[in-house]
């Protein structure tokens, strides 16, 4: 744990919550992806996300397990996008596309951040990242340019944008992040370079979309997604059969 | 889905030795899976992906063929007897 201010340990926060979030909803697909060989990307890739989610917390806490599942759930900062059950296999894979396409640009923006752990665990990250966006980046691909697997992809594109679009909602505390020297830019500045990332990459491929407008329905990322509850549960399982066990 | 099989070689004079197999759908996200499946603890430095249906096999009743020829094996006992014999007319 290092001392932070309330900005910068607020921003830092709604990272390492989605990092946490995504890596447990990547982590359910353990063996039951569609085959052997992604199961084992996918699961690396799960367990990567919570790898950086632990260095994050472990800036805000000296016990990151109690800090990551047993806080009130109006004290996560996580987005809906991370939290967000997908019991289809295109939603899960089409998350994670655009997730990590979000992920590197917000990772980007700490590369220099006043916050000197934060700068160097920003670098780290990026290698890992990179694999991550290779790999989504080479399905999505293959997928939109196979004609059976085309309008299943496109489907859970439109069905996960409007909460995609989510993952930009700042903290309460963006802007004292920003002056801070912690962040470089701004979320809507990230927003938009996503945007135009993402576009790109399906404009190549013949797909279209439109970009919906974001709700305030997270309200700065202090509201849970309505299938939180149930999934919160699920993490913390195995630590509330004794909360006090030391490992 | 198009199943490669899979070679490593470590750095420095080692040779590629064959690993596994393993099924992805193209060349690209055969490498993409194949070093997460193969080389996730730094396993090796190089890594060859070969399409299965590339691989010349050769037939195994020609293969086998030589089983049966048992004075092409050299496991060295004939020499030495040779020699020792040789050592003690010397």
């Amino acid at each position: 744990m290092i001392d932070l201010s309330p900005a910068a340990r607020e921003h830092l926060l709604a990272l390492a919550d989605d990092e946490h979030m995504i890596g447990a909803q990547h982590a359910t697909w353990i063996g039951v992806t569609p085959f052997l060989e992604e199961d084992l990307a996918f699961c690396s890739i799960a367990q990567d996300e919570l790898g950086h989610a632990l260095e994050l917390y472990q800036l805000l806490t000296d016990d990151v397990d109690r800090f990551a599942l047993l806080r009130d759930a109006a004290d996560y900062r996580s987005c809906w996008f991370a939290e967000r059950s997908t019991p289809e296999w295109s939603d899960a894979l089409v998350r994670h596309w655009l997730y990590d396409h979000a992920e590197r640009l917000r990772w980007q923006a700490l590369a220099h951040s006043s916050v000197a752990e934060v700068a160097v665990l920003a670098r780290l990250v990026d290698r890992e990242e990179s694999f991550h966006r290779q790999h989504a980046d080479q399905l999505m691909r293959r997928l939109l340019t196979s004609g059976e697997a085309r309008p299943i992809v496109i489907a859970a594109l439109h069905r996960l944008l409007p909460i995609a679009v989510g993952i930009f909602d700042p903290v309460a505390s963006e802007r004292g992040a920003i002056d801070e020297g912690v962040v470089a830019s701004s979320s809507a500045d990230l927003a938009m370079s996503w945007r135009t990332t993402i576009s790109q990459q399906l404009e190549t491929l013949g797909v279209t979309i439109d970009w919906p407008v974001g709700t305030d329905e997270q309200r700065h990322r202090t509201v849970r997604d309505p299938g939180f509850a149930a999934f919160h549960d699920e993490l913390r399982e195995v630590i509330s059969l004794d909360p006090g066990a030391v490992w | 889905m198009r199943t490669f099989e899979v070679f490593l070689k470590k750095a420095g004079k080692d040779e590629f030795r064959h690993v596994g197999a393993i099924d992805a759908a193209d060349a690209e996200l055969g490498v993409t899976l194949a070093r997460e499946a193969y080389v996730r603890r730094g396993e090796g430095d190089d890594l060859w992906l070969v399409d299965r249906t590339h691989i010349v096999v050769g037939p195994p009743a020609f293969v086998r063929g030589n089983h049966d020829k048992p004075h092409r094996h050299n496991d060295g006992a004939a020499i030495a007897e040779r020699r020792r014999q040789q050592r003690e007319t010397a």
